[in-house]
């Protein structure tokens, strides 16, 4: 948050203020998207390996069954709720310049 | 070893909590006496100083800054300044100072016949180092005994903690699993020697 607190400071840059909070924002946001992808898919294959260890499952191979399970968790909506890293900051930002400017 | 440890810890809470004070949103019941805007030429307190209204030119030397000049209901005076936020830091985005200023004008009063206002800000009153906290926004209310629950500091500081916990507590578990294993291995072996050590000086004494 440095950048922007010293940015906002009187003589600051001289660039548009609102490009430097989005440029930032943009790579923040997808430093914690690329995490939470890579930790979400893990936590994903987990669970379907403790499901094929548990049984039910008897005839597939763990390797194809966890492979099928993440290619289904790849096409699902909970994957795509990992988006919600970029909408949901959008958001809780427009809700407060409404807040603050016209409330 | 000890003292430091703490007074490290120590100042970095202070200043985590300094930051929090400073950032979150107070607010003060207060009469507004006056309106007003003063040039400012901006030196050693420029940090605790928001941005010209958004949209301006933001490289000239000076500029200048409306003020709220209030009394507040515990009959001290306080003096806020009006400022944007603009798109910078603290993240209030404020963009209408001068409709505030026009509200606050509007709001004005004087002693015998006092209109209240709950006036949202952030920042400090410093007169040593001519620092003002930034209104945000106001609004009137009918008696001075308004009482106000700070729902938004209540959420944030709970979030902070939570966050801060959950660190603590994998932190916590990975120096049990992995460093104090070490330590104790490193330990123990440091434990035989003087165990050796002893024993040999032990054998003079004899």
């Amino acid at each position: 948050m440095l950048p922007l607190a010293l940015g906002a400071r009187y003589g600051g840059s001289k660039t548009f203020a609102m490009a430097r909070l989005l440029v930032v924002g943009f790579v923040v946001c997808t430093l914690v998207y690329i995490c939470l992808s890579l930790y979400s898919r893990s936590v994903r294959r987990d669970k379907l390996e403790t499901e094929w260890r548990e049984g039910d499952t008897e005839g597939a191979n763990i390797e194809e069954y966890v492979q099928k399970g993440l290619k289904d968790y790849d096409g699902s909506l909970r994957r795509k709720l990992t988006l919600g890293v970029y909408v949901v900051p959008f958001c809780i930002v427009s809700f407060i310049i409404y807040a603050t400017n016209f409330m | 070893m000890g003292y430091i440890k703490w007074a490290l810890m120590i100042t970095f809470w202070v200043f985590v909590a300094a930051f929090f004070h400073y950032t979150l949103p107070q607010h003060d019941v207060a009469r507004i006496t006056d309106t007003y805007e003063k040039r400012i030429d901006f030196g050693e307190n420029s940090l605790f100083w928001a941005s010209a209204d958004t949209g301006n030119a933001t490289t000239t030397a000076n500029r200048d800054v409306f003020f709220i000049q209030t009394r507040l209901n515990t009959e001290e005076v306080m003096v806020y300044r009006n400022e944007d936020t603009g798109w910078g830091w603290p993240p209030y985005f404020k963009f209408d100072t001068t409709n505030l200023q026009a509200e606050a004008s509007d709001l004005r009063s004087v002693a015998e016949t006092p209109q209240w206002v709950v006036i949202k800000h952030y920042g400090w009153r410093n007169e040593f180092m001519s620092i003002f906290p930034n209104a945000v926004s106001l609004r009137a209310v009918d008696s001075p005994d308004v009482r106000i629950i700070p729902w938004l500091n209540i959420v944030i500081l709970l979030l902070f903690v939570a966050f801060v916990w959950a660190i603590w507590v994998r932190w916590r578990r990975f120096r049990e699993a992995r460093i104090d294993p070490v330590l104790e291995d490193a330990g123990d072996s440091i434990a035989n020697t003087s165990d050796g050590v002893k024993q040999w000086f032990g054998s003079w004494r004899k």
